[in-house]
C-alpha cells in the first residue's frame, strides 16, 4: 500500500524554515490532542532533523547541482504521529570543518525523545529521518535511549 | 516587532545579561553568538536568562557552551538562569543533556548575577 501524507511540507532547506515546521507540527498535534509533553518532544526532535537537512544535506556552494529542499510528512494512525523529515541531497557524507562546529546531538536527541526512529536513504537519493510519536506514551523515551549512552559529552569536557 | 527578542541588559553593573525570549533554532543562533560576543566583550560576567524561553535546540545549546569556555578561559563568570516555571521545550533538553550543572543552570536571575558576579562557571565539564 502506498503511504498517503496527510501533510506534507516542501520548502527550501534554510534556517528560517525550521520554525515553520513547528509551527505546523504544533497545530497538527493541537488537532490530534496531543499531550503537550510530548508536543515538546516532537518540536525538538523534529527542529533538530530539519537543521541537519539545512546544515549537512547539501554542499554549501551548490555544486552538487541539487536544488536544496526540506521536505516533512505528517502522518496521522490510531498509534500516534509519524513526522517523516527528508532530503534531497547526496546522502551522509563527511564535510569540512565549519566555523561553529555542530554539537553532534542532533541523532542522539531525535532517538531520546521519538518513541520510534529511522534513519534510511530516501527514494530521492537523499536521506530520510522517520520519528513516531504516540499518543499514549507507556514509558518516557529518554529512559531506553538516554544521551548519555550515545556516547554524546559536553564538547569541552576533558578526556 | 521581534518576536523572538535577543538583548543585552547591563543594569546589573559588572555583569551583563543576555535575555533570551520565545523560539530560539538555527535561525537566530548566529544572533546569539553575536550578543554573547558583544556581553564578552564588556570585560565582565555574563548571565544568559532563559526566563522568558520557549525554546531552544541544539544550536542554541552550542552557543552557550561556546560562550561558556570562552569565560572560564578568561577566568569570568558564566550563568544561565531560568524561571521558577520553565517550558517544557527548555528544560527537557537542559535535563536530558546533563548540561545542568555544566553551563551551570540556575534558578532566577539575581542568584545567577550573584554567581557570575563571584565567578563561577559551571563544573569543569
Amino acid at each position: 500500500m502506498t503511504e498517503r501524507p496527510e501533510v506534507r511540507l516542501t520548502m527550501a532547506a534554510l534556517p528560517e524554515g525550521v520554525g515553520v515546521v513547528r509551527q505546523a507540527l504544533a497545530g497538527m498535534a493541537d488537532a490530534l490532542a496531543f499531550d503537550q509533553g510530548v508536543l515538546a518532544d516532537m518540536k525538538m526532535a523534529v527542529t533538530e532533523a530539519c537543521t541537519n537537512v539545512v546544515v549537512h544535506a547539501y554542499a554549501d556552494d551548490g555544486s552538487d547541482g541539487t536544488a536544496d529542499t526540506l521536505e516533512v510528512d505528517l502522518l496521522a494512525d490510531e498509534l500516534g504521529l509519524t513526522v517523516v523529515v527528508r532530503d534531497r541531497g547526496s546522502g551522509i557524507k563527511p564535510r569540512a570543518a565549519r566555523s561553529t562546529p555542530a554539537l553532534g546531538l542532533g541523532l542522539p536527541l531525535i532517538a531520546a525523545l521519538s518513541d520510534a526512529f529511522e534513519v534510511r536513504g530516501s527514494s530521492g537519493g537523499g536521506t530520510e529521518v522517520r520519528m513516531t510519536f504516540h499518543y499514549m506514551r507507556d514509558a518516557d523515551p529518554v529512559e531506553s535511549n538516554p544521551i548519555g549512552e550515545t556516547g554524546w559529552v559536553p564538547p569541552d569536557r576533558p578526556t | 516587532m521581534d518576536a523572538n527578542p535577543i538583548v543585552l541588559d547591563d543594569a546589573a553593573g559588572d555583569v551583563v545579561v543576555v535575555v533570551v525570549e520565545g523560539e530560539h533554532d538555527i535561525y537566530t543562533a548566529p544572533t546569539l553568538r553575536e550578543r554573547l560576543d558583544e556581553a564578552l566583550g564588556r570585560g565582565g560576567g555574563v548571565v544568559v536568562d532563559l526566563t522568558a524561553a520557549t525554546f531552544v535546540d541544539s544550536s542554541i545549546l552550542g552557543a552557550l557552551l561556546d560562550a561558556r569556555r570562552r569565560a572560564q578561559e578568561q577566568a569570568r563568570g558564566f550563568v544561565v538562569s531560568v524561571g521558577a516555571e520553565v517550558e517544557p521545550g527548555v528544560q527537557r533538553i537542559l535535563d536530558i543533556t546533563g548540561l545542568v550543572p555544566v553551563l551551570p543552570v540556575i534558578d532566577g536571575r539575581e542568584a545567577a548575577i550573584s554567581a557570575a558576579r563571584d565567578g563561577v562557571s559551571g563544573s569543569p565539564g
